[in-house]
């Protein structure tokens, strides 16, 4: 898996990073009640970057917070390699979080007072380990880091803060990385040169990757893409690519295919 | 706008509910205050009103003036004559001789000793009398007495019963009756014992001398009239008073012992609302600051920045009345709890209905409603000042102005060197005041500046404690602004405990330092209730030089004397044998010329006024008027100290101008060769019938002579207590609304794996960190002005620095502790933020 080329389709894994079953998330009480989720299945294969996509209002976001253990679930079942996150505690899925998850957020990704390397060593220090130093100096350099440690966050790009957070969601060698519009603010040629470090993370390190987004460009990227509406899963993609997903994302008849999740 | 301001401050009611608090507390204390002051007023006239209800005049010997610092003057009898005199004058109904002194109730063998006065005064009916009877009968006999319904009550004697009276002379006396003063079933903190004329007179031993006449006009003569018919009649040796200009004197008198607290109540109302407003100004800034795009947004929809600031202060406004009615209400329930702390610590306050006067609603509603609107006017014009585009942009932080740092500076600068001119240059003490005044308004413009260095400072424990601790410490020194306000307001309270708390103890070790240096007497009798004059039966004197096991026995007296506008106290002593049981080191003159007449000055006292040995000083006193004495000697500021005044006259001199027959301390030598044990037993046997005289050690005399300081002082402290409570909920406040300014980096640590009791430990340690730096700023602010006035203090009384480093660090513990309180809230809330909504801010 050490080849740089982008788009080369693979054979299907047969390892599971992640899956839910039968998932259904409700907000809201009585007549006010909204159903999220409503009957999720899908299955997140390993060392795959696999993309979530579907209108607003879809549950993508609803979905990858109830994957990653930020949300609970009203029924059925979400499995993070082999553990059901519907038995742990509230302590127990924090703890999942900081040892087994990474996270990229569309925004506010950093704490604004540490330095991009206190930020990136975050999980770790939270966890009372020590940081590898090979690994931080490999993510560092990779990322276009070396020189911006020190900085804060206010001192940084949007690109470059964005890439702090990659690298701090992947200092912890985690099962799985889950990314909520990481390139939402950036421009272009940020966006793309973020999207390029987390397909390579895919391809040098193996990395489980899910990424939820409403940009065809960005989905591109991954392996797969899941598409989702009205809660539940409808269908996926291989080897997308930018029409094949428009084309899609078109049938999925939704009133509004812009717009933030 | 209006219905706009309404419904967003009702909006964010859980947000304002603190610092409603802060406003809240401060107009209670503020209004307890008052209340507490006008109901002590007004108990106090009614009392002295009632007391000469009936009676249109009074007779009594002529004085200079008749009381000093809340002590009524002794006033020489009335001839046994006068009374028929008087009552012989045409116009007059009723002339009633009156017999009033002191006299000590015992029942069943132990003596009973008021916060107040033990009264001895002679039965007589209404209108000249002011008791009524409420059971049994008028006292008959000699042998019988009536007593107060309180103390009979309180003490379970019953009519019939025998009780035990000691004035000059004791006697036995059966009760005949029960008494009630007014409506009231007895007189505040006192015991009386009611006796006939002639009973009196012999317990008192005054012969058939009377203590005033009581005059009653006949009807169809005005009691003016009359006034200068008897006053024509008698001449200047008798003072005829009106009786309500008695009363009124009377309770001035008594209020006047009370005035300190009703300084110190008012002057911690201030501390309190000084606090409030610190938290209030921090409060409004922060929602102003959370509201910048909703402001903007506003804006842009078309307000002038005139609506924004008018909608800010609008809210201030709600706030202001809300907080005003709710802290008057708690002022009443407030008055009531600090009479009963002030009886605690030894204060006694007159008790009885509260009085809510309009002044005081008044006071409530314009302090509540002008410090809050008086607060939010800096957060307010920010506010207007917002721009409409700010809705688009990230909030940026705010630096600190220039000329706020320069104003600061120039203030702090002031206050170093008003301290530098009271300490190098004798500039006179007050100034001290302005000092700090200087250094806490410096220090609040520097603050923000000062703010992040400090923090760093006193957050390096916390921060080598791990990342939870550097985040902490991070978010104190983020906000400097507000971080600064928030600990400032507890720096205050904290400074003022400090402040009391050395000056306190270094005045007290002073005083016992100078009193260990100059009285070398083995024993000393004093009496227990530390009376302002002494308090001490001659008696004990007389019978304490008598035993055989005590070679030197010295008395001491005090007096009180006008000088010019103000009192002064003098101490009277025997130039024989004062040397044998204190060493007084003189700078000029000697003890033995006061045998002539003289006075002798501490050295501070010769300076200020410009005497030497030979001039002279005009005094006042209240039987003779002024009488000029020589000065024959000056004595060292300690020493004179240790005799309690910095006046010291002989016995015989005193004895020229007083008629007060009271000691104030019997110095003892005992005789060469006794055991101290067996002189103890002796003297003790000799104070049997005298049940206030307490034999001290050196221990007890001092504790006797800082008695008032410590009650102050315990008082002051535990009200100071609730400003500090008041600083305190500041904490939360800010905490809990900075929580909110940051629910998205709550969201993000949590996603990335903080587990909520790091997050709670978090927290806690921002509010402790805060709190330390509050008690650092505090204690060496108040510790160090107190310092510098002990400095000042020392030119008129060698005074020595005491740190109390026990209490301090007390005082240390307490607001650290109080702080993790402070932060428990917060941190609850922030433990139990959701993720998933903390994660969706943007």
């Amino acid at each position: 898996m050490t080849t740089s080329t982008v788009l080369s389709p693979r054979p299907t894994s047969t390892a599971v990073a992640v899956q839910a079953r039968h998932v259904v998330r409700t907000y809201g009480r009585g007549a006010a009640a909204v159903r999220a989720l409503d009957g999720a299945t899908v299955s997140i294969p390993a060392a795959r970057f696999t993309a979530i996509m579907g209108p607003s209002g879809s549950g993508k976001s609803t979905l990858m917070h109830a994957l990653a253990g930020l949300d609970t679930i009203d029924a059925g079942q979400i499995l993070l390699g082999g553990t059901d996150l519907g038995l742990l505690s509230e302590r127990q899925r924090t703890l999942l979080r900081r040892d087994r998850v990474g996270f990229v957020f569309q925004s506010f990704n950093l704490v604004p007072t540490l330095t991009a390397r206190e930020n990136i060593l975050l999980p770790l220090t939270l966890a009372g380990r020590r940081p590898d130093p090979e690994r931080l100096a490999h993510l560092v350099a990779t990322l276009g880091l070396t020189d911006r440690l020190r900085h804060r966050p206010g001192e940084l790009s949007g690109g470059q803060q964005q890439r702090v957070a990659v690298a701090r969601a992947l200092i912890t060698r985690p099962e799985i990385v889950f990314a909520d519009e990481p390139t939402g603010n950036l421009d272009s040629s940020a966006a793309e040169a973020l999207l390029g470090f987390l397909r390579q993370a895919v391809d040098d390190l193996g990395q489980s990757i899910v990424m939820v987004t409403h940009d065809p460009h960005a989905a591109a990227y991954a392996d797969r893409v899941v598409f989702l509406a009205d809660g539940r899963i409808d269908g996926e993609l291989d080897a997308p690519t930018v029409p094949a997903i428009l084309s899609r994302m078109a049938r999925l008849a939704a009133p509004a295919t812009t717009g933030a999740n | 706008m209006w219905r706009l301001t309404l419904r967003s401050t009702l909006a964010r009611r859980a947000r304002l509910a603190l610092t409603l608090l802060a406003v809240v507390l401060g107009v209670t204390f503020a209004t307890g205050g008052l209340i507490l002051t006008d109901t002590s007023t007004r108990l106090l006239d009614d009392q002295f009103r009632t007391a000469t209800a009936g009676v249109d005049l009074t007779v009594r010997d002529a004085v200079a003036f008749d009381s000093a610092m809340g002590v009524e003057v002794a006033r020489d009898p009335l001839p046994a004559d006068l009374p028929a005199r008087i009552a012989g004058m045409s116009g007059v109904a009723t002339a009633q001789p009156l017999v009033r002194g002191q006299g000590l109730l015992e029942v069943a063998g132990t003596p009973v000793v008021p916060s107040g006065a033990s009264v001895l005064a002679s039965w007589a009916a209404a209108p000249a009398g002011s008791f009524t009877i409420r059971s049994g009968r008028p006292p008959a006999a000699d042998d019988e007495v009536v007593l107060d319904e309180d103390t009979a009550r309180g003490h379970r004697v019953r009519l019939g019963d025998t009780v035990t009276v000691r004035a000059t002379d004791t006697a036995r006396l059966r009760v005949v009756g029960l008494a009630g003063f007014g409506d009231r079933a007895g007189l505040p903190n006192s015991t009386v014992a009611l006796v006939t004329l002639p009973s009196a007179q012999r317990l008192l031993r005054l012969g058939a001398n009377v203590s005033e006449v009581a005059v009653v006009a006949a009807p169809g003569v005005t009691p003016d009239e009359l006034h200068s018919r008897i006053t024509a009649t008698l001449g200047a040796d008798y003072e005829v008073t009106a009786s309500r200009d008695i009363a009124a004197a009377g309770a001035a008198a008594a209020r006047d012992q009370l005035s300190w607290l009703q300084l110190v109540l008012l002057a911690l109302a201030g501390a309190a609302l000084l606090v409030g407003a610190f938290l209030i100004a921090n409060t409004f800034s922060i929602v102003v600051t959370q509201r910048t795009r909703e402001l903007a947004l506003l804006r842009a929809a078309g307000a002038t920045g005139g609506q924004v600031l008018r909608s800010v202060l609008g809210e201030a406004l709600l706030v202001g009345l809300t907080a005003s009615a709710t802290g008057l209400a708690l002022g009443v329930a407030a008055a009531t709890g600090i009479r009963g702390l002030a009886r605690a610590f030894g204060v006694p306050l007159p008790d009885g209905g509260l009085l809510l006067t309009g002044r005081t609603v008044l006071v409530a509603f314009a302090v509540g409603v002008l410090v809050t609107v008086g607060s939010a006017i800096g957060p307010a014009r920010r506010a207007a000042a917002v721009a409409p585009v700010a809705a688009l942009r990230e909030a940026t932080a705010a630096r600190t102005g220039r000329v706020r740092v320069v104003a600061g500076a120039l203030a702090a600068a002031a206050g170093l060197a008003a301290t530098a001119a009271v300490l190098a240059a004798d500039a006179p003490v007050p100034l001290l005041g302005v000092a700090a005044l200087g250094a806490v308004g410096g220090l609040a413009l520097l603050g923000p500046a000062l703010t992040p260095a400090l923090v760093r400072l006193v957050g390096r424990p916390l921060a080598a404690a791990g990342v939870t601790g550097r985040l902490a410490t991070d978010s104190a020194a983020r906000t400097p602004r507000r971080t600064a306000a928030t600990a400032l307001a507890l720096a205050l309270g904290l400074a003022l405990i400090s402040f009391m708390a050395v000056l306190g103890t270094s005045v007290n070790s002073s005083v016992r330092q100078s009193y260990a240096e100059v009285i070398t007497a083995d024993h000393v009798v004093e009496s227990a209730r530390n009376e302002m004059l002494g308090g001490l039966s001659p008696a004990v004197y007389d019978r304490v030089s008598r035993l055989p096991e005590v070679a030197v026995a010295s008395r001491l007296r005090y007096g009180h004397w006008r000088d010019g506008d103000a009192t002064n106290a003098l101490t009277a002593v025997d130039p024989a044998t004062l040397p044998r049981v204190a060493k007084l080191r003189f700078t000029a003159g000697n003890l033995a010329a006061l045998d002539g007449g003289g006075i002798v000055l501490a050295a501070h006292v010769a300076r200020d006024r410009g005497l030497a040995v030979g001039d002279d000083l005009p005094m006042t006193f209240s039987r003779t008027g002024t009488r000029t004495l020589p000065v024959v000697g000056l004595l060292r500021d300690g020493d004179a100290r240790a005799l309690s005044t910095d006046y010291l006259i002989s016995l015989n001199t005193f004895a020229r101008f007083y008629s007060e027959e009271m000691d104030a301390s019997v110095l003892i030598r005992t005789a060469d060769g006794t055991d101290r044990a067996a002189a103890e037993r002796a003297i003790k046997a000799a104070l049997a019938d005298t049940p206030t005289a307490q034999l001290r050690d050196q221990a007890a005399a001092v504790a006797g002579r800082t008695q008032m300081i410590d009650q102050v002082l315990g008082l002051v402290t535990v009200l100071l207590m609730l400003a500090v409570l008041i600083a305190l909920l500041g904490i939360t406040n800010t905490l809990a609304l900075s929580i909110t300014e940051r629910t998205a980096e709550i969201g993000l640590l949590r996603a990335v794996g903080m587990t909520r009791r790091q997050l709670g430990w978090m927290i806690r340690a921002e509010a402790v960190l805060v709190a330390a730096l509050a008690s650092v700023l505090g204690i060496v602010l108040g510790a160090g002005f107190a310092a510098a006035t002990v400095r000042a203090l020392g030119r008129d009384a060698p005074t020595v620095l005491a740190v109390p480093a026990g209490r301090l660090l007390l005082v240390l513990a307490v607001a650290l502790i109080a702080g993790l309180l402070a932060g428990l809230l917060p941190a609850r809330r922030a433990a139990r933020l959701d993720v998933l909504a903390a994660v969706g801010t943007p």
